[in-house]
């Protein structure tokens, strides 16, 4: 039970307590005043709407890792999954919309394109939980499971990967635009529509996945199983229902990502690597498991890889987060918010 | 009793200790046999051409580095996810320092046979650092973290141009001034059982019975005395040691080396679902699998060139279904069938003789009661 404190010592001891977490923002917030300021403004709410999109990958990445424990390595491959959908159903619709004069159709078109992406990724997640995760879940001993599990998605990355190639081939496809409309402008700079609706849904996303998890019935037994598998099963809680649920939603948020970057991003069948990497990136730095934590590192990121980029060149993108993180685990193991989920340490 | 039958029983001591003696240095009957096999067949017609020489160097290659892996995957239940990044630093140190031509900034030009020393030595470095960093927190850490490592490291060695070349590639000198591929067929077959056998002293040792129980269970490990984080350091850098070493092997005699091509993640996604296949925590298995799995493979590649990546597909669809259905692999496989079969003797053996009751059945028994 923590006591009553007098303000300026309850102060000192958050201060204390987050240090970690405080040392990074207000770090962030330093490298996106030096990005703004050597590259402009349009730097800055670049590096905010890619942060966006990785904040929406490793939401799923850490939410699969809480409820159900799988390190999850196929999330890139629900980007993929996302881009391939948006991208055949939007060319269709341009097709049948080509002759049409209605703005509303045009306009809407790609929020369709993006809205069967995210069905197309929570199919995959069901599929995936009903016919791989749940019969080694029967099979698999209590110590295994997580090594078991990881191992199987690195089966299903390798398959979906190559599959893709073997099917569709290893072309690149994209679109150029979604929206053709004039930039919008947004504190002096020109941002293009597709980034500022990128950003736009995944602020959607992220937070009617909040209200989701917090305030329906549904969304609390997924937070309960994350704290306390037993417990909520004890409570009524049928896990044969949450994890298909869990996954489902991971993959679709992932999947969503893929979609609305897909001006950005073409969908071939790699396209999934970087996006993976990243979001395992945001989780290991958050803190395994840690939702909200994902959320803010996301954007923490998305600044930090514009900096690298345009202080060192974009060939060092891949070397200079690794040593990044490798600070960031030699100081505070846990992540930065760290986490309790079940244990990270192994004591 | 008669003499012959006393010439009979020192014969057979003096056999079951010669198999006793192969049997700690991992080897069977069966697999010296095979062994030998495996040493005469590229001599056979055939087999004695040079491409599927090729094949049987591509693999004993993969053999090895999957007796590597199963070192740490399946003893001490880490996967190296940037196995292939470490066998690339071993690759591109013993091959720069081999280097005599001008295009990069040194040239030592330090025989290979020592180069390949100093590759093993310094993937087993960086290794031992990693292993340092990230085998106090849960396995998982280990993987991602050396997956982004390995990451790195190819993203390092791509821009570390004047040493590199880059993406552009080196092109180290070979080993041996030879065409043929047969000696460096003998080589590898070598590396590979050098590493087999000590890998396997060391499992057979007090070393390697800690690395099973931080295996199976690290709580009970760390209550009998035993410092996990000590020995499963050991057992990561040994594992990317040997994985430079092996490097090494591949630079000089591909004698060509990219970035790509040696440290990309799917590399290390090869030799983990050769590793899973032939059975965690058997080394054997491994070793069983990867050369009639080239051979399909290669086969495959060779006969189906309008479906490329198909046997991808099959390396994943295989990779899930064993997770799934049999993660003992073949080597549990294996073990399964030997047991039965050698219960079907041992009941031969002891007709007529009264039955031995196992301690389970009789507990079974009292409960019955």
């Amino acid at each position: 039970m923590r006591q009553k404190l007098p303000f300026a010592k309850s102060v000192r001891r958050t201060i204390s307590e987050h240090l970690p977490a405080l040392v990074v923002l207000v770090s962030t917030v330093l490298l996106a005043g030096v990005v703004g300021a050597a590259g402009g403004v349009a730097q800055i709410i670049n590096s905010i709407v890619t942060g966006g999109m990785w904040a929406l990958m490793a939401v799923g990445l850490a939410l699969v890792f809480g409820v159900m424990n799988i390190p999850q390595f196929a999330h890139g491959e629900a980007f993929m999954i996302g881009a391939y959908a948006s991208y055949f159903v939007f060319e269709f619709l341009q097709v049948r919309l080509a002759n049409s004069a209605s703005a509303f159709l045009q306009a809407a078109a790609p929020l369709v394109a993006i809205a069967a992406a995210a069905g197309a990724g929570f199919i995959l997640g069901l599929f995936l939980e009903k016919l791989l995760f749940y019969p080694l879940r029967l099979r698999s001993k209590a110590g295994e499971w997580v090594m078991n599990a990881f191992l199987l998605t690195v089966g299903i990355s390798f398959m979906l990967t190559n599959g893709t190639t073997l099917v569709l081939g290893a072309n690149y496809r994209g679109v150029p635009q979604y929206w053709n409309a004039a930039p919008w402008t947004i504190l002096g700079a020109p941002v293009s529509v597709d980034r500022a609706m990128a950003f736009v849904i995944s602020v959607i996303c992220i937070v009617a996945l909040w209200l989701f998890l917090s305030h329906t019935r549904t969304g609390r037994a997924i937070r309960a199983v994350s704290q306390d598998e037993i417990g909520a099963q004890m409570m009524g809680v049928n896990l044969n229902f949450i994890y298909p649920l869990t996954l489902g939603l991971a993959t679709a948020l992932a999947a969503v990502a893929g979609g609305s970057m897909l001006f950005l991003f073409q969908a071939y069948p790699t396209v999934g690597v970087s996006p993976l990497y990243l979001a395992w990136y945001v989780v290991m730095m958050a803190g395994l498991g840690n939702v909200a934590g994902a959320i803010v590192g996301g954007f923490i990121v998305g600044i930090l890889q514009t900096a690298t980029q345009q202080f060192a060149g974009v060939v060092w993108t891949d070397v200079i987060p690794t040593v990044v993180m490798i600070v960031i685990l030699l100081v505070v193991p846990s992540g930065i918010f760290g986490t309790e989920v079940k244990g990270i340490s192994e004591k | 009793m008669s003499s012959v039958d006393v010439q009979d029983k020192d014969r057979s001591d003096l056999w079951s200790k010669i198999v006793s003696g192969a049997d700690a240095i991992g080897c069977s009957p069966l697999g010296a046999g095979l062994l030998i096999v495996l040493a005469v067949l590229p001599l056979i017609p055939p087999f004695n051409q040079e491409h599927i020489v090729r094949w049987f160097i591509m693999g004993a290659f993969l053999a090895a580095q999957a007796i590597a892996f199963d070192f740490t995957a399946g003893y001490i239940n880490v996967v190296n996810f940037g196995f292939a990044a470490f066998l690339g630093v071993g690759a591109y140190t013993s091959a720069i320092l081999a280097n005599e031509m001008p295009f990069l900034i040194i040239q030592p030009g330090i025989s290979p046979w020592i180069g390949m020393w100093a590759g093993a030595a310094l993937a087993g470095l960086l290794g031992l650092g990693l292993g340092w960093l990230t085998l106090r927190l849960r396995g998982i850490f280990a993987a991602v973290m050396a997956w982004f490592v390995g990451i790195a490291l190819m993203g390092l060695t791509r821009n570390l141009a004047s040493l590199t070349r880059g993406s552009m590639g080196l092109h180290p000198s070979t080993f041996l001034n030879t065409t043929s591929n047969l000696p460096y067929y003998y080589i590898i077959l070598v590396m590979m059982v050098v590493i087999y056998v000590t890998l396997r002293l060391l499992t057979r040792s007090h070393i390697g019975l800690a690395f099973k129980a931080i295996g199976q269970n690290i709580d009970a490990a760390r209550a009998s005395g035993i410092n996990p984080t000590f020995y499963r350091v050991l057992n990561f850098t040994l594992s990317c040691f040997f994985a430079g070493w092996l490097g090494s092997f591949y630079a000089h005699y591909y004698a060509s080396l990219t970035p790509r091509s040696v440290m990309h993640t799917a590399k290390t996604t090869e030799v983990l679902a050769i590793a899973y296949i032939g059975g965690r925590g058997s080394m054997w298995g491994g070793m069983v699998v990867a050369f009639p799995f080239v051979f399909f493979i290669e086969y495959l590649r060779s006969n189906l060139t309008e479906m490329p990546g198909l046997h991808m597909v099959i390396y994943g669809a295989l990779m899930i279904l064993l997770m799934i259905f049999y993660p003992s692999g073949l080597a549990g496989m294996y073990e399964s069938i030997a047991s039965k079969v050698r219960s079907v003797l041992r009941a031969r053996a002891f007709v007529g003789e009264p039955k031995v009751q196992t301690p389970g059945t009789t507990r079974a028994d009292v409960a019955q009661e």
